[in-house]
């Protein structure tokens, strides 16, 4: 998968812009997620990919941070190349932004 | 003895600090009660300012989790549009900045203790949910911050108090005076707190939500 790799990408919590590095690896055909930010490394949870026809990639995850506050997070992003772009969202708050370039 | 030990920490709410001290005070005083209430914090006993025009108030004692009774946690006073980014100290900021301090440790053993209610108030909630410590529990704050205390794992219902047996919430603000109302008919019964209301000229607004965990006041 072209999607593999580390991706380092900033976000917006309330508590200001977070740095978290993602990082997609496969495992025998099965595609998992880290997300490593403020110290503390948690798995993305119903990781979905959906290649575009375009030959971009469209993924879907929640993941759960403590620091730098306890939050659950929805992600809806697009890997193109090496840019990601897309959106994450807190609960019900507003999506906010998400942008990140390939490690 | 039982002790109704209200935190300060900088920033505090001024009227979430007052409101249920006023309220718990005159109803001890109604039930004949010698139960302490008291302004605490982690520490040495000290002056805090808080709100809007920095109202100073002072800790009689130091915030000790193994006194049963009550801990009620205030929330902060301050901005609430801003951008941290550009260095704005917004009141979610303001209530990471306690989240990331001493009284949170004490916070912890306070809800670990069987004899401790803790109840929260108007942005405390939002505060100690933000460490982690109310995940899975049921609770409410200030209506500004209800989507973001969802957000940490709490289940919200949208009231004035929410009561989770031994975690009791209110929203924003004037529910402190609900707050105080709700712990002392937990307390001492539905008639001292209606003498008491009759005393501040006030009623009770919007119905307390029970879960489950919650001691229904007889």
């Amino acid at each position: 998968m072209t999607i593999t790799g580390t991706w380092d990408s900033r976000l917006k919590t309330p508590l200001g812009s977070l740095s978290v590095l993602f990082t997609f690896t496969d495992v025998e055909g099965e595609l998992r997620g880290t997300a490593t930010g403020r110290g503390e490394t948690v798995a993305l949870r119903d990781l979905v990919a959906i290649p575009q026809p375009a030959g971009s990639t469209h993924l879907t995850w929640s993941q759960s941070i403590t620091k730098p506050m306890r939050l659950d997070l929805d992600f809806e992003v697009t890997i193109a190349g090496d840019e990601l772009t897309g959106s994450s969202r807190a609960g019900r708050l507003p999506k906010t932004s998400v942008v990140g370039a390939r490690v | 003895m039982k002790h109704i030990q209200i935190v300060l920490f900088p920033a505090f709410d001024p009227l979430d600090v007052i409101a249920p001290f006023e309220v718990l005070a005159a109803a001890c005083d109604q039930a004949g009660s010698d139960i302490v209430v008291e302004l605490v914090c982690e520490g040495e006993p000290r002056r805090f300012v808080g709100g809007t025009r920095d109202l100073a108030l002072t800790a009689t004692a130091t915030l000790d989790p193994t006194k049963p009774g009550y801990v009620i946690v205030p929330g902060v006073s301050g901005p609430v549009e801003g951008d941290p980014d550009a260095g704005d100290v917004t009141i979610p900021v303001l209530l990471a900045r306690v989240a990331d301090s001493a009284v949170v440790p004490l916070l912890r053993r306070a809800l670990d203790n069987p004899d401790i209610v803790v109840a929260t108030q108007c942005g405390g909630t939002l505060m100690v949910a933000m460490t982690g410590l109310l995940e899975g529990r049921t609770a409410v704050t200030h209506t500004l911050g209800n989507d973001v205390l969802e957000a940490t794992g709490v289940t919200v219902v949208r009231t004035r108090v929410v009561d989770d047996g031994d975690l009791v919430s209110s929203g924003g603000v004037t529910s402190g005076l609900d707050l105080g109302f709700h712990l002392a008919t937990r307390e001492f019964g539905p008639n001292v707190a209606s003498a008491v209301e009759r005393l501040f000229e006030y009623e009770r607004r919007g119905t307390p939500w029970y879960t489950e965990r919650a001691l229904i006041p007889s």
